[in-house]
């Protein structure tokens, strides 16, 4: 069976019976994300090819920690023995044949019986659903039956009575979980009910459920989603000064699309307005000609919901990696009408409107007539069904079966609260932005970029990445080598050398330390704060370490730690060591230690180490005249130490001494031509002076002696868009130094 | 030894500044505009910029404040001259993110990361290259 044929159904998918909620959408849907233990067993026998196909986004339990990432999207996900990741995963490798084993699988199961408003799958072990909850059997089964009872009470809009259930043992991530979705999914079950009421009524959930309804500000995506909410309450309230600000978001655009009740006026309409004024303006001026009827309130929200419904479903389509799964026309089908772009209304297939240069109602348009066949049958089959129908289908299978796996939950949260944003933001930027909506449809795009490495990098913060191919593995004296490559300025070599080592005797606290140097000098800050942790793991009191790990904090504005390491420095210090009193390490005061190095350098002066602690420790408190002052004691000690150079030109950077700046770095630089850091900084330099051409050229040098120093291909692209460059900005973004190098010769 | 008055307004001097991370960035923003970029800058522009910066969480212990690109001047506490042209509300890590260019303004929108109120105009023309980049040790 093709996967057009799941698609429309084929004959195979004429229902007998109105009131059955076999649509094959629905169905096929549900399979796909659902939890029946049929289809489970199914799929658990395909091999566990994951490794390789999975994108990335579930990783396969080596990395235990990873699952206590509080608040994390990927709690479940992530969790190596659920039964929900496990189920994703066999799904992930699925490729078509199977899903036409699990086709059959729906077929079989078809025309079962269903509520009539809510159809439902019945489940196969006998959940089946029912009006008041069935408190008894496994915890699962409880929380289950007890969801299933709140979504039941949105039918007759009856208010929800909290329930004392037994102990679930829910995580703090489930528990976060259902917070998050509950709140989400009671605002579109009463999406004509107050604010109030809809709070009384997840109150009520959570708090039979033993979750503190607070917590929900802890994760992100609540975060995300409460933060919308309130921007936008408090847009209408600006505008709207009588309005009731306890009224949900989700009621405001609903009644605002009701309004127009038809979609192509309301588009049109809206986008001949969005030039003139600000979009919230219009919006203003449409909201006080509304007038609403319920009932069109109703079939509204439908087509909203059925625009979050598909974009469910392609979110999870698209997690298939099958290319030609990829390419077809039925996911982009289902993307496009997920973001919006087209929808189904009277039996057809329209794109909305609202697009300013029309590119993918155009795209689509062509799709559309060249093959239309498939979406012909499509619609044909779906509508035969009401359109409305198998979007409600679809929620009510989710919110039945999901449940029992807890996958409903990260679906939902993930596709509703990133998507909504996400759409929200992509309307605006075509609505109100006009002539800037490109820059809007790349951040856009940037976005969902973003989105996807976020998953992947969101495990190895802090924690030291290793270059994949090392040369240098098997090296006989990596550290030897890794000495000898720093000394020369090869940094980016000696990196690799100093990985083997560390590789190689990860109780090396040299090596680390080394490596940490490196990666400082490399203006890769992540790294070498990373590495310098290790060391000090390794050796705590290794003077050296403290003082690079205080360099780094401040540089990296964390006052608190920075402080930390340095008052260690102090204490671990053979001579200066008496002067710090244990005690005083629980409760640090900036002042205090300030004090006790003040102490230390009239102890002894001619210590210059004492004076670049002292200099550190004013770059803290921002007195830069006298960290410069400090700073240019110590280079009287030690005038031939790059380093010191340079964080006396960092120093007199921050304090908008920028000439003087540059002289200092290029101290540096004549005592290390390969010192990466300096380099950038020069380019800063030059760029708070408003040289914008001169500071390209110094950080397109920096980054081609470390293409990993984020922090230059960030400015370079400030730089660029200041020098008016903007012709050299694709070269910056796909990190092309080939073509930057010969644009910009230093 | 310190002399004890030497402690103390070094005390107070921390006192008064929070633990923003913003806070070094925006001190940097007001010698900044000093220069002959920043004044450059202000011509430029020409626009009050309200900045609320919460450590944690939007709306929460905030810090507000104000760059007034039309005189040229960074305040702590809020626009006494009227209403700001455009107000941003940030996390502390949110807005040194957007003002050294590792997440743009729009994507900090679309994430929620910043709120504004005010001209979406005036808005617009915030941009990460209005700020000075830190350089570092």
């Amino acid at each position: 069976m093709s996967m057009r044929d799941i698609v429309t159904g084929g004959a195979a998918c004429a229902v007998p019976g109105s009131s059955s909620s076999s649509n094959p959408l629905g169905a096929l849907a549900n399979v796909l994300i659902g939890s029946s233990s049929e289809t489970k067993e199914r799929l658990q026998e395909i091999p566990r090819a994951t490794t390789t196909t999975s994108d990335g986004n579930f990783s396969l339990g080596t990395d235990e920690h990873l699952t206590t990432l509080p608040g994390s999207e990927l709690d479940h996900s992530l969790q190596p023995n659920g039964p929900g990741s496990e189920f994703l995963r066999a799904y992930h490798s699925a490729d078509q044949s199977r899903l036409e084993g699990v086709w059959d699988g729906i077929q079989n199961r078809q025309g079962r019986d269903s509520l009539i408003n809510f159809p439902v799958f019945e489940h196969p072990q006998g959940v089946n659903t029912r009006l008041q909850p069935d408190l008894d059997g496994p915890p699962q089964r409880v929380l289950s039956s007890f969801l299933h009872s709140f979504v039941n009470s949105s039918h007759g809009g009856i208010p929800f009575r909290p329930t004392p259930l037994p102990v679930l043992g829910l995580s703090e991530g489930d528990k976060q979980c259902i917070r998050d979705r509950s709140s989400i999914m009671a605002r579109h079950f009463f999406a004509d009910k107050s604010e109030d009421f809809i709070n009384q009524q997840v109150n009520a959930l959570l708090c039979s459920l033993d979750i503190d309804n607070d917590i929900r500000a802890k994760g992100p995506l609540p975060g995300r989603y409460r933060e919308l909410e309130e921007y936008w309450n408090e847009s209408q309230g600006m505008l709207k000064p009588g309005s009731h600000a306890a009224d949900g978001w989700v009621t405001e655009f609903m009644q605002h699309g009701v309004e127009q009740g038809d979609h192509n006026a309301w588009a049109q309409s809206f986008e001949q307005q969005h030039g003139v004024n600000g979009w919230a303006s219009e919006f203003e001026h449409e909201q006080s000609q509304i007038t609403l009827g319920d009932q069109m309130r109703g079939a509204q929200f439908s087509n909203v919901a059925a625009m979050e419904q598909t974009r469910m479903l392609a979110h999870t389509l698209a997690q298939n990696d099958d290319p030609k799964f990829q390419n077809s026309k039925f996911l982009q089908f289902v993307s496009k009408m997920s973001r919006g772009e087209i929808f189904i209304e009277d039996n057809q297939v329209k794109p909305t409107a609202l697009s300013a240069p029309g590119d993918w109602a155009a795209e689509y348009q062509q799709q559309y007539d060249g093959g239309h066949t498939w979406a012909d049958q499509f619609v044909h089959n779906e509508l035969s069904h009401g359109p409305d129908r198998w979007v409600n289908e679809f929620s009510a299978e989710r919110e039945q079966h999901g449940p029992v796996d807890d996958q409903w939950v990260n679906e939902f949260s993930k596709l509703h609260v990133q998507d909504w944003v996400e759409e929200f933001g992509h309307q605006v930027g075509e609505g109100a932005l006009g002539e800037s909506s490109d820059n809007w449809a790349n951040a856009y795009d940037e976005f969902l970029n973003e989105q996807a490495a976020a998953k992947q990098r969101s495990d190895t913060r802090g924690v030291y990445v290793f270059s994949d191919m090392n040369p240098y593995v098997g090296h006989p004296n990596p550290l030897k080598e890794g000495q000898e490559l720093f000394r020369k300025g090869l940094l980016s070599e000696a990196v690799l050398a100093l990985e083997a080592e560390v590789l190689k005797n990860p109780d090396n606290a040299e090596g680390w330390r080394l490596l940490g140097i490196a990666h400082a000098e490399n203006d890769d800050d992540q790294q070498a704060i990373a590495s310098m942790m290790r060391a000090h793991e390794v050796d705590p009191t290794n003077l050296e370490v403290l003082l690079a790990l205080g360099v780094s904090h401040t540089n990296e504005l964390e006052r608190a730690a920075a402080l930390k390491y340095l008052y260690s420095w102090l204490h671990h210090h053979p001579k200066y060591g008496t002067l710090a009193p244990p005690e005083l390490s629980d409760s640090l005061y900036y002042a205090d230690v300030a004090g006790l190095f003040n102490d230390a350098a009239q102890m002894s002066p001619e210590d210059a180490d004492v004076h670049i602690v002292l200099g550190v420790l004013y770059n803290l408190s921002r007195e830069y005249d006298k960290a410069i002052a400090s700073f240019k004691t110590a280079l009287k000690l030690k005038p031939r130490d790059y380093s010191l150079w340079n964080k006396l030109g960092a120093t007199q950077a921050n304090s908008v001494q920028s000439a003087d700046a540059i002289s200092a770095y290029q101290q540096a630089l004549d005592l290390k031509p390969n010192y990466v850091r300096a380099w950038a900084n020069m380019g800063i330099s030059y760029a708070n002076q408003g040289m914008f051409e001169e500071s390209i050229c110094y950080y397109v040098r920096a980054l081609t002696m470390n293409p990993k120093a984020d922090n230059a291909w960030q400015y370079l692209r400030i730089s660029l868009s200041c020098a008016s460059r903007d012709d050299m900005l694709k070269a910056c973004d796909s990190q092309n130094l080939e073509v930057l190098q010969k644009e910009f010769p230093l | 030894m310190v002399s004890s008055s030497n402690l103390e307004e070094r005390a107070a001097a921390m006192a008064n500044s929070t633990q923003l991370k913003s806070d070094a960035l925006l001190e940097q923003m007001k010698l900044h505009l000093a220069t002959d970029v920043g004044k450059e800058l202000t011509k430029k522009i020409g626009l009050v910029y309200q900045f609320n910066i919460a450590p944690k969480k939007i709306g929460f212990n905030e810090e507000i404040y104000v760059v007034d690109l039309k005189k040229g001047e960074v305040t702590k506490g809020p626009y006494e001259g009227g209403k700001p042209d455009a107000t941003f509300s940030f996390k502390d890590e949110d807005f040194l993110k957007v003002a050294t260019g590792k997440m743009n303004p729009q994507m900090a929108f679309m994430r929620g990361a910043m709120k504004i109120k005010g001209s979406l105009s005036a808005a617009q023309k915030f941009t990460p290259d209005i700020f000075p980049k830190p350089s570092k040790m």
